[in-house]
């Protein structure tokens, strides 16, 4: 199923994008936001969400890939 | 993720080296090299500082020199005591201990063919003394109740579990990793045969630690060689690293009362702040026997997972006492014991400030926990 940006309706949200979204706001969420999106609504810059990708990538979570 | 500013409260995992441990320890990193067991006179410091460690720690735990042993940190005191024991026989434990403790139990149960009782807890975490008379058997070889739980902070009542295994015949050991340096301990007060304390919990340097083992509780060695430790731990003393731990319990003792009291009242006005805006939260563990400094916070409607890294992202560190994987949150074996619900315990953070943390550290930390919460729940 391709998923869509709640915010500013940015197409395909890839795997790593859907997989933040889960860790930082929840396993249960239904509605995604883009990475820029999920950084402004967050407060925080987008390089520092890409470094948690790479955390949790690193760590073999299995949301991102 | 570099941040100018960074807030750490995370001191139940481990703790800033104190200034003055590592200046008491850089002698014996660099000049002093010299092996404590050596016979010429360039080990003469060496030998001199481990004799003056010794008699730092015991005094700070109203123990004898020669009932303290050096060793790697708690989890090889925990490990020694389990598996070294004697007569070697079933344990009676808790369900809230450190898996030094739980995944050390198997061995014993291989070599006594009995499996060991561990001990439920109430929703506070604490241990009641009718379920340890009711798990003590002729059987019994030893009780291992800790002194205070690493996730929820509630503070065991030793003196008394340990009169009732006395009343039987039984020793008894805690493990006081998270409690030295904390909290008074007086070894002959609280009556305990065996106490396991870290390093690094109290402000000293990792990698070392070291077993309080009373002059009549037999003991196996646990590490076979020289004769170091009385012939019962070998392996050459780390001696910067013991000199370390001397300084760094000292001065926490020194200055206990006075850390006590600022980390009760930074704990109160962070209490204060969140539940003032998030009135559904809960703080587990028992609201007056805890350990100083310590919280474990539980918000439903929220993942712990998420709001540590959303904190991490935000520059504060915490733990968490739930972990997710892509399938399932496994949560920790602690707070399933307290049976916390499950919408809490997912959304259980462990905050634990310490004597380098600012008063205004807790506002910003707070403030931090109230927004996550508004925007995961307003989303």
């Amino acid at each position: 199923m391709k998923i869509n940006c709640i915010s500013c309706q940015k197409k395909d949200l890839d795997k790593n994008t859907i997989g933040i979204n889960k860790k930082l706001l929840g396993d249960k969420i239904v509605n995604y936001y883009c990475m820029d999106c999920l950084a402004d609504f967050l407060e925080v810059s987008k390089e520092d969400l890409l470094d948690k990708i790479e955390q949790f990538k690193a760590e073999g979570c299995k949301l991102f890939s | 993720m570099k941040k100018q500013h960074y807030i750490y409260a995370d001191n139940a995992a481990t703790t800033q080296l104190a200034p003055e441990a590592l200046k008491a320890m850089m002698p014996f990193l660099t000049e002093d090299y010299g092996n404590a067991s050596g016979a010429y006179s360039f080990s003469r410091s060496a030998r001199k500082a481990l004799k003056e460690s010794r008699e730092t720690i015991a005094s700070c735990i109203g123990a004898s020199p020669e009932e303290i042993f050096f060793t790697s940190g708690g989890t090889e005191c925990d490990n020694w005591v389990i598996k070294g024991h004697i007569p070697l026989g079933r344990i009676v434990t808790s369900k809230i201990e450190h898996h030094a403790i739980l995944n050390s139990l198997g061995y014993t149960a291989f070599f006594s063919h009995g499996a060991a009782k561990l001990l439920p807890v109430d929703e506070k975490g604490v241990v009641s003394h009718s379920s340890l008379e009711a798990a003590l058997s002729r059987k019994t070889s030893l009780v291992s109740i800790m002194l205070a739980n690493n996730e929820i902070g509630t503070i065991e009542p030793v003196k008394e579990l340990a009169y009732i295994a006395h009343q039987k015949g039984v020793k008894f050991h805690t493990d006081a990793v998270q409690a030295v340096g904390h909290i008074p301990i007086d070894i002959n007060e609280l009556g305990v045969d065996l106490l396991s304390a870290s390093a690094h919990k109290f402000r000293g340097p990792k990698g070392i630690g070291f077993l309080f083992c009373r002059k009549d509780t037999p003991l196996n060695s646990f590490m076979n060689g020289g004769q170091q430790e009385y012939g019962l731990r070998s392996g050459t003393e780390n001696i910067a690293s013991i000199v370390g731990m001397a300084t760094a319990l000292m001065n926490c003792c020194e200055n206990m009362k006075e850390t006590t009291c600022k980390l009760n009242k930074m704990v109160s006005v962070f209490k204060e702040m969140i539940i003032g805006a998030i009135p559904e939260a809960v703080f587990n563990g028992d609201a007056y026997h805890r350990l100083p400094g310590h919280i474990s916070l539980s918000i439903p409607g929220i993942t712990g997972e998420g709001l540590l890294h959303f904190l991490d992202l935000k520059g504060i560190a915490v733990s968490t006492g739930a972990a997710c994987n892509s399938k399932s949150t496994q949560i920790s074996h602690v707070l399933k014991a307290i049976r916390l619900p499950i919408s809490f315990a997912k959304g259980t953070v462990r905050i634990t400030l310490g004597m380098d943390n600012k008063n205004e550290d807790v506002p910003i930390i707070a403030n931090s926990i109230v927004d996550y919460c508004t925007k995961v729940k307003r989303k």
